[in-house]
């Protein structure tokens, strides 16, 4: 039995740890103008910020539709007999991207059995649990193995992250739980989350972003509370930022593997903004 | 008029003439800051509040010591403004508690009074302070009831008067500010002028020293007799039938070269009606006359001399008025189980309110006021600095926040107690949080989350106080030295928390001074809310330095558009 994992591009997996680990990425769409770009595919996520800087309305996104799902699923179920799908994506509160998934799953129960997962977060709060799923995959762990891993890496993440402005997931339609803390004539910065249903939460509200990132840091290690994790910065068009902040994490956290800094991808972007800055993590 | 009981009619006047006299003395009070700030309202808040005491009383017709306490207590309890009002409509409280169920007093039971007076303010205060008005209500009850052993009424308050100005004096003793600052407690001082007043009106012959009014002579500016005893003749009105109806006041600068004699004066001018009362002096009569047709009378008066301050009232309507309210208050009380002081609210029968919460905050200027609109306060009372709310406003407030759950921000230390006042009257969940300034009340706003339960807020909203500095600037109303830093009056000076650490003669200049002091390794982010005292140019060039100078810190510059502290900073 071959067993292969499977998410969309709002995990954030740099390409060549993709390639090397094996991950199967279904591009979700981002719609600039008139122009309609594949997530990651045709459209970087440099491109896109240049896109966005300049775009006077903002982009629109949707998720992957079905079919885009059924070519990934049978093509792996072309690779060898009786394989086995982990897919694992973006929180069903913010995409119907995993509805899809399950769509297209039973689309192709006679080909591959797909399991489909709703991560309830976002980003490489999802990519990092895909990762780890990846690997355990590959050094031989069985599916069952491998789901429980998935759940159980889920039930023990944490992202916090704190946006320049809420302009972009409000006009968005995802600002969920945060949206009382819009309108305030001070600078503003609610330090957001993930809530258990997979919804933009604010945690607290702190003025200014030095705070709101000194608080993430803080937050962050009430959460981890010692014990071992993994954990990644997240930013968007922010690389020094990510980098003091990976530096500041590093320090206090008991980490098992180095820090993954990476760029926040263009759909999620779309919501998030430039300047977003995210502490994600999960405990081994 | 030496008696053994103290009459309802007698602790009506004693409560006029404790009112009046404090009223004399206001500025005295308010000038007994240890701060030389000019926002020293001691007061200013004592007299609204005992004063309103004296207003809920006049609408009432009672005549026993009980209802008449009763009645002014609550009158207090709802005029409650500033920390000093609290502490006083507390010890009126419980003072009317000591007489419930008397119709007069003997001098026994009148110095209990005093002494549940000084039981239930201490409870109302979370942490007493010896040198404060507690401590003079205190010894100045104690020595009351030890003369009341052996004493007339009128004894056991002057006992109580001689106690409390010895107490008074002491206060420097027990708080160690007052005496670095060379001043009594302002608080205390106040009571012992309502103390005072007490014994002028069950004593017939005392003297104080004179209260500087600016009287133009003894009969315009001795209002305080003509009034009580206006006062006592309109309770003795037959009120079913008014034969002269027209109250008549004015006074007659009497013609240098007419003679005037005022036995003549007051027979003939008295056979236009009754109740009539004639004060002269050299050149001033004042008088004061129920009459049918005052008219006739003035014409009469101006043979003497020029007509001065007419004052004609209709005494048919006014008592057609007085009887509306009683009605109407007979018929409230008729329908509350009691009259206890704890229902006065409002808004006793329960209905649905019409959202889960609404959160009221204390601010002075409009900038201000913006601000803590747009972290989702609903409901302002302005106020703070030069004002500070009663209770009645928060229960107005409360009431009109129309919440199941209502949070209130007081941002001012000497309002913190009246909010709480309030929100132990009210009907709904109230919490208080002891916001002491404007950055305070900042910082716990973000504290905020309507998905979370009252008492959840209430906690992390308190906590949230300590996450910010408060930086205030002023000006100094007068010379003094504190914490070895000296000031001149129209200096400014920066108050970090509650200590003054800075003083000089420019308002910027201190500003920075002052947030020198304040910012610390921690500390992330400075906010300057100026005031409307402040130029935009000169504003212009500190918010420049600040950038400069506070490179690695996030700055904030808001208008805020409050009167006499041109800075109010927050460190954090």
């Amino acid at each position: 039995m071959k067993l292969y994992i499977v998410t969309d591009s709002t995990a954030d997996i740099p390409k060549e740890l993709a390639a090397e680990l094996d991950i199967h990425i279904v591009p979700l769409k981002v719609h600039i103008g008139d122009m309609t770009y594949l997530d990651g595919v045709t459209l970087s996520t440099g491109e896109f910020y240049e896109k966005l800087a300049q775009a006077d309305k903002l982009p629109r996104t949707s998720q992957p539709s079905p079919a885009d799902f059924v070519d990934v699923y049978e093509s792996l179920a072309a690779r060898e007999e009786d394989g086995e799908v982990i897919s694992i994506h973006l929180s069903s509160a913010l995409s119907g991207t995993y509805q899809t998934a399950n769509l297209a799953k039973d689309m192709v129960r006679e080909k591959i059995n797909v399991h489909a997962i709703d991560s309830r977060t976002a980003s490489y709060a999802l990519g990092a649990i895909v990762v780890a799923v990846a690997r355990a995959a590959r050094v031989g762990n069985g599916l069952q193995y491998c789901l429980d891993l998935t759940q159980r890496l889920i039930a023990n993440h944490k992202a916090f992250f704190v946006m320049d402005t809420l302009m972009y997931l409000q006009k968005g339609g995802r600002i969920g739980k945060a949206s009382a803390v819009l309108g305030s004539l001070l600078n503003v910065k609610p330090i957001l989350t993930f809530d258990e249903a997979g919804e933009v939460a604010a945690v607290e509200k702190v003025r200014g972003k030095k705070k709101a990132v000194g608080r993430i840091v803080d937050l962050i290690n009430e959460y981890a509370a010692g014990e071992p994790v993994v954990a990644s910065v997240v930013h968007a068009t922010s690389h020094e930022e990510a980098e003091a902040l990976k530096v500041r994490v590093a320090e206090t956290l008991n980490i098992t593997e180095d820090i993954v800094v990476t760029e926040l991808g263009p759909v999620i972007g779309t919501y998030g903004g430039p300047g977003l800055l995210a502490v994600m993590l999960y405990k081994v | 008029m030496r008696s053994n009981t103290l009459t309802g009619q007698a602790l009506r006047q004693m409560y006029k003439a404790g009112a009046e006299r404090l009223t004399q003395h206001v500025k005295k009070v308010d000038a007994l800051n240890v701060f030389p700030v000019p926002d020293g309202d001691t007061g200013t808040n004592m007299n609204l509040t005992f004063t309103s005491g004296v207003t809920e009383l006049e609408k009432s017709q009672e005549k026993t010591v009980e209802k008449i306490s009763a009645i002014f207590s609550r009158g207090l309890l709802m005029g409650a403004r500033g920390n000093s009002g609290v502490i006083l409509s507390q010890l009126f409280r419980g003072f009317a508690k000591g007489l419930s169920g008397v119709s007069e007093a003997d001098s026994y039971r009148l110095a209990e009074a005093f002494q549940q007076g000084v039981e239930m303010a201490y409870k109302a205060v979370m942490k007493p302070v010896e040198g404060t008005i507690l401590t003079v209500a205190r010894e100045a009850a104690a020595a009351a009831r030890k003369a009341a052993r052996s004493c007339s009424v009128e004894d056991v308050i002057e006992t109580l008067v001689e106690a409390a100005r010895q107490a008074l004096a002491n206060t420097p003793n027990q708080l160690p500010v007052l005496k670095e600052v060379g001043v009594v407690d302002s608080g205390g001082q106040g009571l012992v002028y309502i103390y005072e007043g007490f014994l002028s009106a069950v004593k017939a012959d005392v003297t104080f020293d004179k209260p500087e009014m600016e009287a133009e002579s003894v009969v315009a500016g001795g209002t305080s007799l003509f009034g009580e005893a206006h006062e006592e003749m309109h309770h003795v009105i037959d009120q079913t039938n008014i034969q002269y109806g027209y109250c008549t006041e004015f006074m007659v600068h009497l013609k240098p070269d007419t003679p005037f004699l005022q036995q003549e004066f007051q027979e003939r001018i008295g056979s236009y009606g009754d109740s009539l009362l004639v004060v002269a002096d050299d050149d001033l009569v004042k008088v004061h006359i129920h009459a049918e047709e005052p008219g006739d009378v003035l014409s009469f008066a101006h043979r003497y001399g020029a007509l001065d301050r007419i004052k004609i009232e209709n005494m048919r309507l006014q008592h057609e008025e007085v009887l509306r309210r009683q009605e109407t208050k007979q018929i409230a009380q008729a329908q509350k189980p009691d009259d206890d002081l704890e229902r006065v609210s409002a808004s006793s029968e329960p209905k649905k309110a019409s959202k889960l919460y609404a959160i009221i905050s204390v601010a002075s200027g409009k900038g201000i006021a913006k601000i803590f609109r747009s972290l989702g306060v609903q409901i302002i009372i302005e106020g703070g600095q030069t004002m500070n709310p009663s209770t009645e406003q928060f229960m107005h407030a409360i009431e009109e926040a129309d919440a199941e759950r209502v949070i209130i921000l007081p941002n001012n230390k000497n309002i913190v107690m009246a909010a709480q006042q309030a929100a132990d009257l009210a009907g709904v969940q109230v919490a208080v949080i002891p916001s002491t300034s404007i950055p305070q009340g900042m910082s716990s706003l973000l504290a905020f989350s309507a998905d979370e339960q009252l008492e959840t807020n209430r906690e992390r909203m308190s906590e949230a106080l300590g996450y910010v500095k408060t930086g205030l600037v002023t000006y100094a109303v007068r010379d003094t030295t504190l914490n070895e830093i000296v000031i001149k009056e129209g200096d400014f000076i920066g108050i970090f928390d509650s200590n003054i650490v800075v003083s000089g003669r420019d308002p910027y200049e201190t500003a920075l001074r002052l947030i020198t002091e304040m910012v610390g390794e921690e500390d992330e982010l400075i906010t300057l809310i100026y005031g409307t005292d402040v130029k935009g140019e000169d504003m212009k060039e500190l918010e420049k330095r600040l950038a400069s100078l506070y490179d690695a810190y996030e700055v904030e510059v808001h208008d805020g558009g409050q009167s006499l502290y041109p800075f109010i900073i927050a460190v954090e």
